[in-house]
């Protein structure tokens, strides 16, 4: 019973691969998402609160912007990484 | 209004005409099966090695050359040819880049006194990165596969930026890498700079914070080359991904959906990710030389 599992799962391994990557990357989004959603809720707060102070604030905002949207990306990397290695 | 917008209606069929060109070389070749990591293998042109080093001309390389071509044009044309006190279109555009590489890059980042020295650092690191960007998402002749029109092999046109190659964003990296540390023993001396980074913690924590300090200064070579080249290389993989759906499926039906989305993609890619990416680079390279040159800040 066992070894019909194992042969099948043995049979499955690119599948489950398939499913872990984007698995992964998906769930891995999430959190930039809500970053990202973050970043541009203060920023529209902030703007809305302080409209002088856009230009200055902007320059921050893109910054932010891209270090959280960068993580998602290092997910992807690690994610391919593993699954042409594995 | 409408003679603004005919350009950019030319532009945009262009755009997706030269688009759907890559893809009907993979229809050509029905058995092969879609891959879209195929566009980022770079097989050399010209070997050149030297003892373990290859460094062979290929796609990238040829990508490298016409992207510091561009750069140097831009340069010239826009900031250096012909100026008037009264600007002209072109002299405008030159002074925009160059307003937001000083107000936007240098000064967020950089100390006063050490803008006259890194400014011209920073502003063609932004230059430069972002044109290699945007000419990875001009379809050019440039590609490895071949077709045959009237007799003639000729490069298919292909997308692909020299920047989705972790070797050369890792070259820009290290390029900021050393200039920082560089600069920060130059300005402070060896002994200042290096104290600077023992954070002022109790005796005993140390032997666990100078480590992690060190590893620290490692993860920005590594953070700062992994998000220029992940972006690109993810950016091109999905809109090469999106439309070898088709061939993938083999059902024409599924272009009316994958077309438009590769479409928004590119959109997307080439109007925000571009810019932001040259320019995140830019001002991280910025502040990293800044904190070197004053470590207390």
């Amino acid at each position: 019973m066992f070894s019909l599992v194992l042969a099948q799962a043995e049979a499955n391994v690119d599948a489950g691969k398939a499913i872990a990557l984007a698995l992964g990357i998906g769930l891995g989004s999430l959190g930039a998402g809500i970053g990202i959603g973050n970043i541009f809720g203060s920023m529209i707060q902030s703007v809305a609160r302080q409209p002088e102070l856009r230009g200055e604030l902007q320059g921050i905002m893109w910054l932010g912007f891209a270090l959280t949207e960068a993580v998602v990306f290092y997910g992807l990397i690690g994610g391919l990484l593993a699954f042409v290695l594995v | 209004m409408r003679r603004r917008l005919a350009p950019v209606a030319v532009f945009l069929g262009a755009a997706g005409f030269a688009l759907a060109l890559p893809a009907r070389a993979f229809a050509q070749e029905e058995e092969e099966k879609f891959d879209p990591s195929v566009e980022f293998e770079l097989p050399a042109w010209v070997e050149i090695k030297l003892g373990p080093l290859d460094m062979s001309i290929n796609k990238a390389v040829a990508y490298l050359w016409l992207g510091s071509a561009v750069t140097i044009l831009i340069g010239l044309l826009l900031m250096r040819l012909k100026l008037r006190v009264d600007p002209t279109n072109r002299q405008t555009a030159g002074e925009t880049i160059y307003d937001i590489a000083q107000t936007q890059v240098a000064e967020q980042g950089l100390p006063s006194r050490a803008i006259g020295r890194w400014f011209p650092y920073c502003a063609s690191l932004l230059l430069f990165i972002f044109v290699i960007n945007l000419l990875g998402f001009l379809p050019l002749p440039l590609s490895d596969e071949r077709f045959e029109l009237a007799g003639l092999e000729l490069p298919t046109l292909g997308i692909y930026a020299a920047t989705s190659s972790i070797s050369v964003t890792l070259a820009l990296a290290l390029m900021t890498f050393v200039f920082t540390h560089f600069e920060g023993i130059r300005d402070n001396g060896p002994v200042r700079y290096f104290k600077s980074w023992i954070p002022e913690v109790p005796k005993a924590m140390l032997p666990l914070l100078v480590p992690l300090e060190i590893l620290g200064q490692l993860m920005r070579l590594i953070s700062l080359s992994v998000r220029l080249y992940a972006n690109m290389l993810a950016g091109h993989m999905l809109i090469l991904t999106f439309i070898g759906l088709i061939f993938v499926l083999e059902s024409v039906l599924l272009a009316v959906v994958a077309v438009p989305a590769a479409t928004a993609f590119y959109l997307f890619e080439v109007v925000i990710v571009v810019g932001i990416q040259a320019f995140i680079f830019a001002a991280l390279s910025a502040i990293y030389i800044g904190s070197a040159i004053e470590p207390d800040h």
